[in-house]
């Protein structure tokens, strides 16, 4: 009996131990908290006329896996896998030839400020045309891209549905509308709840009995994300980026020892840019959205910058880093703990400093980051129907 | 004529008495913040208010002399981090909307915490420290 008795209180020990919620801060709290609610709500792009527009969001999503695109069978899909999150598990992309970063996950690019590891895209339609017209990913041009669409009846017929007009005579407005309809698509790219999503929301709720659910290692990686570790400063809000650039230290010498320099040169391809927000196909020019564009400034700091990558689904988008150099999330987090101050610029920002984690509190960390994965796959998606409405009035546009 | 003589010379040291003030009002922008220095008063709030993290906001100046300084001219506003010593990634622009009004466009805070307004103005700089969540 009394052996019972034991077993029985020994049990209820355990299980109110698996069951516990740190004594967190009033200040670590309110840290915690503002990470979510998850999913943001919808909000168009404006400077899209075509956001949120199913028709254009089927125009996307077949011209996205089309290979017709590129001179060399290359297509989005071949780096933005949708199976591996929406990159290629490369530590550095390959198009037609190898370059010198690795490919970001798509999954929620729709709620970015800047697009690229080096910002020179300022919206998700104009960073989707970069890619076709590069040289080294997909080598196409706006003539290959605009002969594809007007000559092929289904994207006839989908852009008449999209944009309410067949393709225009101009191969470049034809590219700014296949940038587009390639966003439209991209925009649905959102990842689901993930657990520390149900954690902050029981927090928020003072659910303890939901909020003990949460691994007590998570529990206390999230301690040192928003307290000791302050990594919340760059990776904030519920995405876990302010959508900034920052050197944290990792070299930006690239395999031919030649510079990447990151934000510096991303800035300067952002003005050269004939579809950046100031120039002719923004669907807002007269609206706010271009503030960004307008007021930029290139400064000699942002050498060497490189974009703050979202954190959610981190667990599915390895290598880490503009260069994919770091294979693991306990890479990633070693990193940070011994910091390579020497690698910093002298004149840039104190903000950083070697967390000198041991090994446990290192553990936590990963488990934490971990916890910011979506629960399990998104289903197949169902293949696109043929497009066959409007047979007899598609044609070009030739206003 | 003397008498209207005289009525206009008390009319314009009036005015002339008046015109100071009429600046010091400008000055008085509801629910702004007011810094002063020894020249020179600043009043401004942010649009919207509350500074929301990570967007777009715009600041309403009024600029006025103090006592007998002359108007000042346009200001300029910065801002910075300084316990990170870093500024904002984006340069915001000045346009005048009345005398002693501006309106700048282009601020954006990127990280939460402390940061500092910087104002120069008639040769003084003022600053003041807000904190950003």
């Amino acid at each position: 009996m009394r052996r019972w008795l034991a077993a029985v209180c020994a049990a209820a020990a355990a299980a109110s131990a698996g069951a516990q919620v740190l004594d967190f801060t009033a200040d670590e709290r309110r840290a915690l908290l503002r990470h979510g609610p998850w999913p943001p709500p919808w909000r168009a792009d404006p400077t899209n006329r075509v956001s949120g527009n199913p028709d254009a969001i089927a125009l996307g999503e077949r011209l996205f896996f089309d290979p017709r695109l590129s001179a060399g069978g290359v297509f989005c899909a071949s780096c933005h896998v949708p199976h591996r999150a929406w990159q290629d598990g490369r530590q550095r992309a390959r198009g037609l030839v190898e370059v010198e970063r690795n490919t970001p996950s798509l999954l929620n690019v729709r709620y970015q400020r800047w697009f690229g590891w080096d910002g020179a895209g300022d919206s998700l339609w104009a960073q989707s045309i970069r890619p076709i017209l590069d040289s080294r990913e997909m080598g196409g041009g706006a003539a290959r891209a605009a002969a594809l669409v007007r000559g092929d009846p289904d994207y006839r017929c989908r852009w008449q549905r999209a944009f309410g007009a067949p393709p225009p005579l101009q191969d470049e407005a034809v590219l700014a509308g296949i940038g587009k309809a390639l966003a439209a698509f991209q925009e649905t790219l959102v990842a689901g709840r993930a657990p520390f999503d149900d954690f902050r929301d029981a927090l928020a709720a003072g659910d303890r009995e939901a909020a003990a659910r949460y691994p007590l290692a998570a529990q206390r990686g999230a301690r040192i994300f928003v307290g000791r570790g302050r990594c919340h400063v760059c990776h904030s809000g519920p995405l876990f980026t302010n959508g900034e650039f920052h050197d944290i230290g990792v070299p930006f010498f690239n395999p031919d020892r030649s510079v990447d320099p990151g934000r510096h040169g991303g800035i300067r391809r952002l003005a050269a840019n004939r579809f950046n927000l100031l120039g002719p196909y923004n669907d807002d020019a007269g609206g706010r959205s271009a503030l960004k564009t307008r007021h930029v400034t290139l400064e000699h700091r942002n050498f060497g910058e490189f974009k703050v990558p979202s954190l959610r689904n981190a667990a599915l988008t390895a290598p880490y880093m503009h260069n994919g150099s770091l294979a693991t999330l306990a890479d990633v987090v070693r990193h940070y703990s011994e910091l390579p101050l020497e690698r910093l610029h002298s004149d840039g920002e104190a903000i950083l400093r070697p967390l000198g984690l041991s090994p446990r509190e290192a553990s936590d960390l990963v488990a934490f980051l971990e916890s910011l994965t979506e629960r399990g796959a998104a289903p197949p998606r169902p293949a696109l129907p043929p497009c066959l409405d409007f047979p007899d009035r598609v044609g070009v546009d030739k206003r | 004529m003397e008498e209207r003589r005289g009525a206009l010379r008390r009319g314009l040291a009036a005015l002339a008495l008046a015109a100071p003030l009429a600046s010091a009002c400008a000055c008085d922008l509801a629910g702004a913040r007011r810094l002063d220095g020894s020249a020179v008063s600043l009043a401004y709030r942010t649009i919207p208010a509350p500074i929301p993290l990570g967007e777009h906001f715009a600041l309403e100046i009024a600029v006025c002399p103090r006592g007998a300084a002359a108007a000042p001219a346009a200001p300029r506003a910065d801002a910075w981090m300084p316990e990170h010593r870093h500024g904002m990634n984006y340069r915001p622009d000045m346009r005048e909307l009345d005398r002693g009004r501006y309106r700048s466009d282009g601020w954006l805070f990127h990280m939460p915490g402390r940061w500092e307004f910087v104002f120069e103005a008639a040769g003084e700089r003022l600053t003041d420290r807000v904190d950003v969540e």
